[in-house]
C-alpha cells in the first residue's frame, strides 16, 4: 500500500510542474527527441533531460530503444490510474446529486398531487 | 451568493445545474434544490432513501453500514451490470443536524488501494430551496492539478474520450 501511495506522490509532484505537463501534452502525439521535446521551450537540453529524468521515474514515459536519439514516449498506465479515481469521484457526486434532484421533485409532486383537495399541506398538523 | 471569489478557484467544468471547482486542495460541488432542509437532510441520513439517489445513473446502492453518530461507521455498497461492485466506506466525524455534516468518503481503486478522504456537506435553507456544498479534500492542489491535467493528456491520447468530454464541456 505504501509503495502504491509513493508511487501516487511521485506521479503527482512530476505532473505538478507546467513544463513537464507540456512536455506530457506533446508526448500525446507522438514519440519525439530531446532536442525536438526542448525546442518550444527557452531551455537548455540539459534541463529538458532533467524533467525527462523526473517523468520516466514517475512511470509516465519511457525511452526508445533506437541507438541514436532514444525518442521518448508516453506511458499511458499511471495516468489512467490516478485521472480515474478523481474522475469517478467527480462522476459520483455529479450524477448522484442529478439523481436526488429528481428524487426530492417526484416527493414533492407526490405530496402535492396526495394533498390536492386539502389546503393543510401537513397531514400531521394539529388544526 | 458570494460575492467573493478567491483567485485559487479554479472552475473543473461547471454544468447548468451544479457549480464544479477546485480550491486549493478541495473538490467542491455546488447545486441548489427544490426542497426544504430538512427533507434533503433526510435523504442524505435515512438508510432507506439513500439508496432512492446515491450513486451514478445505472447504478444500485445498498447500505450496509449506517451508525451516523461521531466515530459511527457507514458502507454503501453500489452495484452496476457493466462492473464489479463498488464499496464505499468511512467514518462520521461532525454531525450537526440539518446544517452540516463531515466523514470520510473512501472508496477502493484497484492497483492503487484506498482512496479519497474528508468530506463535508453544507445544507443552506434558501427561502425554503436547499443549497449543497459539498467538499471533497483531495489532498493538495497538485494532487487535483495533476490528476485533471493527466485526465486531458489521457484523453488526448484517445483512451479516455469520456473523461476528455467531460473536462472539456462547459
Amino acid at each position: 500500500m505504501d509503495t502504491q501511495e509513493d508511487a501516487l506522490s511521485q506521479t503527482f509532484a512530476a505532473l505538478a510542474d507546467p513544463t513537464r505537463r507540456a512536455i506530457l501534452a506533446r508526448l500525446a502525439h507522438g514519440e519525439a527527441s530531446v532536442k525536438e521535446l526542448a525546442a518550444p521551450f527557452d531551455m537548455t537540453q540539459p534541463a529538458i533531460s532533467k524533467h525527462l529524468r523526473v517523468l520516466e521515474q514517475a512511470g509516465l514515459i519511457e525511452q526508445g530503444r533506437q541507438a541514436q536519439w532514444r525518442p521518448r514516449r508516453l506511458r499511458a498506465g499511471p495516468l489512467r490510474d490516478i485521472s480515474e479515481w478523481v474522475n469517478q469521484y467527480r462522476r459520483h457526486w455529479e450524477e448522484s446529486f442529478e439523481r436526488l434532484d429528481s428524487y426530492l421533485r417526484e416527493l414533492n409532486d407526490r405530496q402535492e398531487q396526495g394533498n390536492g383537495d386539502d389546503d393543510d399541506r401537513d397531514p400531521n398538523r394539529p388544526r | 451568493m458570494e460575492t467573493t471569489m478567491t483567485e485559487t478557484r479554479i472552475d473543473r467544468g461547471s454544468t447548468d445545474t451544479t457549480t464544479i471547482y477546485s480550491e486549493g486542495g478541495d473538490l467542491v460541488f455546488e447545486r441548489t434544490f427544490d426542497a426544504p432542509r430538512e427533507q434533503v437532510w433526510k435523504a442524505f441520513m435515512d438508510p432507506d432513501l439513500v439508496p432512492r439517489w446515491w450513486g451514478p445513473h445505472g447504478t444500485t446502492t445498498r447500505v450496509a453500514e449506517m451508525d451516523v453518530r461521531p466515530g459511527g461507521k457507514w458502507r454503501y455498497v453500489s452495484s452496476a451490470p457493466d462492473r464489479d461492485d463498488v464499496t464505499f466506506y468511512g467514518e462520521y466525524l461532525e454531525i450537526d443536524p440539518p446544517a452540516s455534516f463531515r466523514w470520510t468518503f473512501m472508496f477502493d481503486v484497484e492497483g492503487l488501494g484506498p482512496q479519497g478522504g474528508p468530506e463535508t456537506f453544507r445544507f443552506e435553507d434558501l427561502d425554503g430551496r436547499t443549497k449543497i456544498t459539498s467538499i471533497g479534500h483531495m489532498g493538495s492542489a497538485e494532487a487535483i492539478e495533476g490528476a485533471l491535467a493527466s485526465g486531458m493528456i489521457a484523453g488526448a491520447i484517445g483512451t479516455w474520450d469520456r473523461l476528455e468530454a467531460l473536462l472539456t464541456e462547459g
